[in-house]
């Protein structure tokens, strides 16, 4: 079976390839965008498109085709499972397969599809928490470092000034501390 | 505690009514929480609202309709309850392709007959057929383009090549030469002419003045769980609309649809589609903008129809039921909008303006002359459907 995956993410691609590595026997061929040519020419049985692809409109395009060229006849997956193909859509993901295929084989490709775009959206998220938390961290000690220094006192004491003033604003720490650090740039005489 | 709402969109001048509605506050001030989602692809907002991870999108009118009809896709209800603009779409060609339909009638070099001209020369000569991109195969866009072609006997399927890009790839794909002509929305049209020189043969407003275009694409299951959210949502939107209509803020309009975050595209080509009293102009609520005509839906049926891709025999008031002026009323009286009183009217019949009669009195309306002068009556659809000399329709 030839299975063509289109995804701009390359990242994804290559997380959705090492979990179809042990499908066989299963011919599978990457790509960033559609080539037509290249689709021609490889015939996938399956295509597996990530729905933030520009080119599924152009994929979906190819079902209406009444031309006698030398196009595939796709089918969308969804339509042998009802509820399945909504589960795709959420995690993003939409196939397609040539028609004649039997649908029931394909289902095992799209559950790992599936779960490989849901392990990655968590991985994305996971990455962008850190990142988040990171960047209040440095706010949040920046703004202590300031109250040391104007205030003279020690750190345990400027962090409970500034969860003090979290408390009576109703305002997360971080947003308080970064408020704190503006409004002495500002006092100091800084541009921005 | 505010209700949250997922809706979709695509890159284009035509989603101004929902970018309008959330940068203003607008649903906020309905009691809704609204994230809008930008797409890239027309099949995933279809899918979104089909599966009801969005609760409504900005769609293709041509899209909604087959959506209810299992054509191109898992059938799905959608509902229409109001439309979203008229205008800003159209078909252009490539400095190529203009160069060679003027040497094919240099009268009327952007003609559908130049078209023809240029086709049978490319034959005579040789070379591969004329391609175009449109942006769906349901859309206006791709009827248009059909209509257009065929007017002057240019069989749309056997002539030239019709393919599907999104709307954002097409200045792309004309620039590299890989097709010769587009029919697309607003902004990228003006994109197009902007970078390689392409030239507009022919505007939506020119093809059919208040013709449909894009509409409001409800899940049908959330339509029938929240209808007073819903309604919410169209005042929201009804509001955005008639802000984005006003011929005073078309600046700020651009600038708001330029961002990054919106349509990402330059401010002036975006601008050239707002121009107050240009007739090519989007409209967005005036003029019956966001009505959702049935005789809208009955003709975009018809050309399902002829193109082949419904039945003959189809049932083209289970097609257009889809289309609910009833629920568009009813909003646009909270939200103090005159609506038409009647679902369907007769279209392409007037070449002057007119009146037409509103629920809070007369409503002022432009010439709606359609194509090749004919008029559309929505109850002989099916007549009319299979009427055309070129045509795929099939029983």
């Amino acid at each position: 079976m030839r299975l063509l995956l289109v995804d701009p993410d390359p990242a994804r691609a290559a997380l959705v390839a090492e979990g179809l590595a042990d499908i066989s026997p299963l011919e599978l061929r990457r790509t960033g965008s559609l080539n037509q040519a290249e689709l021609a020419n490889f015939r996938p049985d399956v295509i597996v498109v990530a729905s933030d692809s520009p080119d599924r409109d152009t994929l979906e395009s190819l079902r209406e085709s009444t031309q006698a060229n030398p196009r595939p006849v796709l089918m969308f997956v969804d339509r042998s499972e009802p509820g399945f193909g909504d589960e795709a859509i959420r995690a993003g993901v939409a196939a397609y397969i040539v028609d004649g295929l039997q649908p029931g084989r394909i289902r095992s490709i799209l559950e790992v599809a599936m779960s490989r775009f849901q392990l990655m959206q968590q991985l994305r998220a996971d990455l962008a928490k850190a990142q988040s938390d990171l960047a209040t961290r440095k706010t949040v000690e920046r703004a202590k470092g300031l109250l040391m220094k104007e205030r003279q006192v020690g750190e345990e004491e400027a962090y409970g000034l500034l969860r003090k003033l979290a408390m009576n604003s109703g305002r997360p720490i971080a947003a308080v501390a970064a408020d704190l650090l503006a409004f002495s740039g500002v006092l100091k005489g800084d541009k921005s | 505690m505010k209700t949250a709402l997922d809706l979709g969109f695509i890159a284009l001048t035509d989603a101004a009514p929902l970018i309008v509605a959330q940068t203003h506050g607008l649903f906020a001030s309905e009691g809704l929480d609204v994230s809008l989602h930008r797409e890239v692809s027309w099949a995933t907002i279809r899918d979104k609202v089909s599966a009801g991870v969005f609760q409504a999108a900005h769609m293709l009118a041509p899209m909604a309709i087959a959506t209810n009809l299992g054509v191109g896709s898992e059938r799905a209800h959608v509902v229409v309850p109001m439309s979203l603009n008229a205008h800003g779409a159209g078909i252009g060609v490539s400095a190529t392709l203009a160069d060679e339909m003027a040497q094919a009638d240099p009268a009327a070099p952007l003609s559908a007959t130049a078209l023809a001209g240029a086709v049978a020369q490319r034959r005579r000569a040789g070379k591969p057929n004329i391609s175009f991109a449109v942006v769906f195969p349901y859309s206006m866009h791709n009827y248009m383009l059909r209509f257009w072609a065929a007017s002057a006997g240019v069989d749309p399927d056997d002539d030239i090549r019709i393919g599907v890009a999104p709307p954002t790839a097409i200045a792309a794909q004309l620039k590299s030469g890989e097709v010769d002509g587009f029919c697309v929305g607003a902004p990228w049209g003006a994109l197009c002419e902007a970078q390689s020189g392409a030239k507009v043969a022919l505007h939506a407003a020119d093809f059919w003045p208040g013709g449909p275009d894009k509409v409001l694409g409800v899940s049908g299951a959330w339509a029938n769980r929240e209808p007073a959210q819903m309604l919410a949502l169209m005042r929201a939107l009804i509001r955005g609309a008639r802000w984005a209509d006003e011929a005073a803020n078309a600046d700020d309009l651009a600038a708001l649809l330029a961002r990054p975050e919106w349509l990402n595209a330059p401010e002036h080509l975006i601008a050239q589609r707002l121009a107050p009293n240009t007739p090519q102009s989007l409209r967005f609520a005036r003029h019956t903008a966001l009505y959702p005509w049935r005789s809208h839906a009955a003709w975009i049926a018809s050309q399902m129809v002829r193109w082949g891709q419904a039945p003959a025999d189809m049932d083209l008031d289970a097609a257009i039921a889809c289309y609910q002026p009833d629920l568009f009323r009813e909003a646009a009286a909270d939200a103090g909008l005159n609506a038409p009183v009647a679902d369907s009217k007769i279209e392409g019949a007037h070449d002057t303006a007119w009146s037409l009669a509103g629920r809070d009195g007369p409503i002022e309306m432009t010439a709606d002359q359609m194509p090749g002068r004919a008029e559309f009556a929505p109850d002989r659809a099916a007549e009319y459907a299979t009427s055309f000399k070129i045509s795929r329709s099939r029983s």
